[in-house]
């Protein structure tokens, strides 16, 4: 072929660029390419196929059968011409064709005698490429073949939307990641910035409620009390629903005693009664005292709910029932419900009610307030206790909303909380680290309170140098601090200068991840800010207490034992397991002979089991006996007695729990 | 040699029947003063061994009937908590050959009892 002007597409420049687009110039081999190819092969019987694009200056090959070539030059394709065109260009013998029958191509080359292109048409109208079926025989196509060769090619261009689209999605998706994520992060700060500020106001005020008030003081402090802790509500809702949506929201299971938290409820909402409505609190009968599960998310959802009912009724009543609606050998099945004869929600709304940011009427916030979380946070949590929240209303009548908890049964013990006092505890040496001022003026306060002594370092830095220069009992470590902060210091406390002394983080942080991140660079608790003074000092008896067992680690010295037992370990094995069949028992036993009075009792049990107990060398346990035995002698118990078989009984839980685990 | 055991706490009782046993001694153990007693009467014991504080009857009483009732001079060693039960004198007192405090180190109790065999043979 001896023509020397190139065929060019008069609009050569948007259709290299529409190219471009779709990056797919020199990509790896893609299967649905390659069967597109085979498909052409077969339909039109032919042993040479491509899917190729034409740039600048080649021709480049996406997928080829019987060409073994991955790009040839432009000026040799014959696809240059057929991106000319906007239909099939079929030539059934390039020998008969004016213009390729002197081709290198079928003179030599790849021997091209049958040719037939179809060009790949972008949406906006490009032909970037063609797909091509060839033959080294004349050959002509019928009519289906060249439809097949046609669909094939407006499906190649279809893959490559595709294909364009996918990589476009991906990559919004790690956009819309990126977001979420720095929405976590802005969530944090943003609960961080403000709690700190809350901790102060609400911890001054505390502090300022507790000094002497005129009534009109006292009034004033009492509306800043309860601004900052609905401030702080609002606060820990929108925390609460980036837990939630983050998966990091569990539902606890402790024993808690369901009546008092209901009766709690009821006396902490019913201040908030208007004047005209009437607000009842109905337990079932049948209803258990003890349940395992979440206390806390009960009192959420049933605050949140009664809350609102209360918001919504002008006139009438608002009332909370629970009833047991099921009982197995394990669980307790309760029915709560929150029934108001308020305004009522109309029934197009009653699904859309529980989405975010959504009330019954948009007019609504204006008139009621709220945030628009709670609901939503209620039937999370509601559902995140495997149940379903649910709902009856009609306009101007009234709503109800209820769930059914499935509860595990608790032993019926009422363990009294322990008393928040600082006895026992003595005169503690505290040291602070923070650095903020505010802070560190109100944990003074609070410590001072307390009675303990405080130092304060205004960094991690400092923190260290009074730890290495003084004696202290406790660190109260902030996170955020400069030049070393929360988590540096503490795993400098613990891995440079190996001191176990207990350290509680203080934070405001309140965020997912956050506990654990403390816990694993050895910090002994935690304490979210703004901090109660009572779960401040919870906090501290918690890790001086575990401080005293920790350091006291029981060994059991079987050498005694091992004596007796001439190195005979069935034996040994067999006087422990009687050893745990019988001592604990004994321990119940002597508590009841003591509860009792039983002087002669007590002495000859206690005596008894004095003997057990040397046997395992229980030295200090063993001492215990023996206080307890000469009080029973004395004929009066006195509280040492008490205490006495308390220590008893946890040294002995104790023992038994390692004789467990051997 | 056959000994008998009167102690009333299990774990101590089991024990030193096992440490006596692996020792080469026959022991017959009772967790009661009388029922010992009663084997006492019947059997022929090269030793006895008894706590002093036991349900039924004390090691003190065993001891007196062994030696006022029975009449018999076998070697009886009293096992006693120091301090708060009775005194070493009063064991004496009664006829007891020897008392060790509780708790009782097997190898002073393997000591005293070949003493006395020893001295008895």
């Amino acid at each position: 072929m001896n023509n020397t002007e190139e065929p060019i597409p008069h609009n050569e420049l948007a259709r290299l660029a529409a190219l471009k687009r779709y990056n797919i110039l020199d990509t790896l081999p893609e299967h649905a390419f390659d069967d597109a190819t085979k498909l052409v092969s077969y339909i039109c019987g032919v042993p040479i196929a491509h899917i190729s694009f034409i740039d600048e200056s080649r021709q480049w090959f996406k997928s080829e059968i019987g060409i073994g070539v991955s790009e040839v030059p432009r000026e040799i394709s014959f696809c240059r011409y057929t991106i000319m065109d906007s239909h099939m260009v079929e030539i059934p013998d390039t020998h008969l064709n004016d213009r390729f029958k002197d081709d290198p191509n079928v003179t030599g080359g790849f021997k091209v005698r049958f040719y037939a292109g179809v060009p790949l048409t972008t949406p906006d109208g490009h032909n970037i490429g063609t797909i091509c079926a060839i033959d080294h025989v004349c050959k002509e196509l019928n009519e289906s073949q060249r439809n097949a060769l046609s669909i094939v090619a407006k499906h190649v261009i279809n893959q490559l939307e595709l294909r364009t689209k996918n990589i476009e999605l991906d990559n919004q998706k790690k956009i819309a990641e990126r977001a979420v994520l720095a929405k976590d992060s802005f969530l944090a700060n943003m609960s961080h910035e403000i709690r700190t500020p809350l901790n102060a106001i609400i911890g001054f005020t505390d502090l300022l409620a507790q000094t002497e008030l005129d009534t009109v003081q006292q009034d004033y402090i009492s509306n800043v009390q309860i601004a900052g802790e609905n401030l702080l509500l609002i606060v820990n809702d929108i925390l609460d629903l980036s837990k939630i949506e983050s998966g990091n929201l569990v539902i606890e299971a402790q024993p808690f005693n369901l009546k008092k938290t209901l009766k709690h409820i009821y006396k902490l909402l019913k201040v908030k009664v208007p004047q005209g409505i009437e607000f009842n609190l109905f337990l079932d009968a049948d209803m258990p005292d003890f349940v395992i599960g979440d206390q806390g998310r009960l009192n959420q959802i049933l605050v949140n709910l009664t809350g609102n009912a209360l918001k919504f009724t002008e006139e009438g009543e608002v009332t909370v029932s629970v009833k047991l609606v099921d009982e197995t050998e394990e669980h307790y099945s309760l029915r709560f419900s929150v029934k108001d004869t308020g305004i009522g929600i109309p029934e197009h709304k009653l699904v859309t009610i529980f989405e975010r940011f959504k009330q019954a009427e948009e007019s609504t916030t204006r008139r009621f307030g709220g945030t628009g979380l709670g609901l939503n946070i209620v039937k999370q949590l509601v559902e995140l206790h495997g149940s379903e929240i649910q709902v009856k209303s009609k306009q101007n009548r009234g709503s109800e909303f209820f769930f059914v908890f499935h509860y595990k049964k608790a032993k019926h013990t009422d363990k009294k909380a322990e008393s928040i006092s600082k006895d026992k505890l003595g005169k503690l040496k505290i040291l602070l680290c923070e650095d903020n001022i505010l802070n560190q003026k109100l944990v003074r306060s609070v410590i001072q309170n307390f009675g303990f002594e405080l130092d304060i370092a205004e960094n991690g830095e400092t923190g260290i140098e009074l730890l290495s220069a003084n004696n202290y009992d406790l660190v109260l470590m902030d996170l955020q601090m400069p030049v070393k902060d929360g988590y540096q210091t503490t795993t400098y406390i613990r891995n440079e200068m190996n001191l176990t002394i207990p350290i509680i983080a203080m934070t405001a942080h309140s965020l997912v991840g956050e506990q654990e991140r403390c816990f694993d660079v050895g910090m002994d608790a935690y304490v979210p800010k703004p901090f109660k003074q009572a779960a401040l000092l919870q906090a501290i008896k918690t890790v001086m207490n575990k401080d005293v067992n920790a350091v006291k680690k029981r060994r059991i010295d079987f050498s005694y034992l091992d004596e007796m037992a001439c190195g005979d370990p069935a034996f040994k094995k067999e006087m422990i397991t009687l050893f745990i069949e019988k001592i604990p028992a004994e321990v119940v036993q002597l508590e009841d002979v003591f509860k009792s009075d039983n002087h002669d009792k007590v002495k000859k049990l206690a005596h008894n089991m004095k003997s057990s107990l040397d046997m395992f060398m229980l030295t200090d346990l063993s001492a215990c006996l023996s206080i307890i035995e000469e009080e029973a002698i004395s004929g009066h118990f006195t509280s040492e007695a008490a205490n006495q078989i308390n220590l008893l009984d946890c040294g002995v839980k104790e023992v038994v729990k390692i004789l467990n685990e051997l | 040699m056959r000994i008998i055991l009167s102690e009333d706490n299990d774990i101590l009782r089991k024990s030193l029947s096992f440490f006596l046993e692996s020792k080469g001694f026959t022991v017959d153990q009772f967790s009661d003063g009388k029922e010992a007693l009663d084997a006492i009467e019947t059997n022929n014991y090269d030793l006895i061994l008894t706590d002093i504080n036991m349900p039924g009857i004390s090691g003190m009483e065993i001891t007196q009937y062994v030696r006022e009732n029975i009449g018999s001079d076998v070697p009886i060693i009293i096992f006693t908590s120091s301090g708060v039960e009775q005194t070493e004198l009063d064991s004496f007192d009664i006829g007891a050959n020897e008392f060790i405090a509780k708790p009782i180190s097997p190898a002073v109790l393997l000591v005293r009892i070949n003493k006395l065999l020893k001295t008895r043979a």
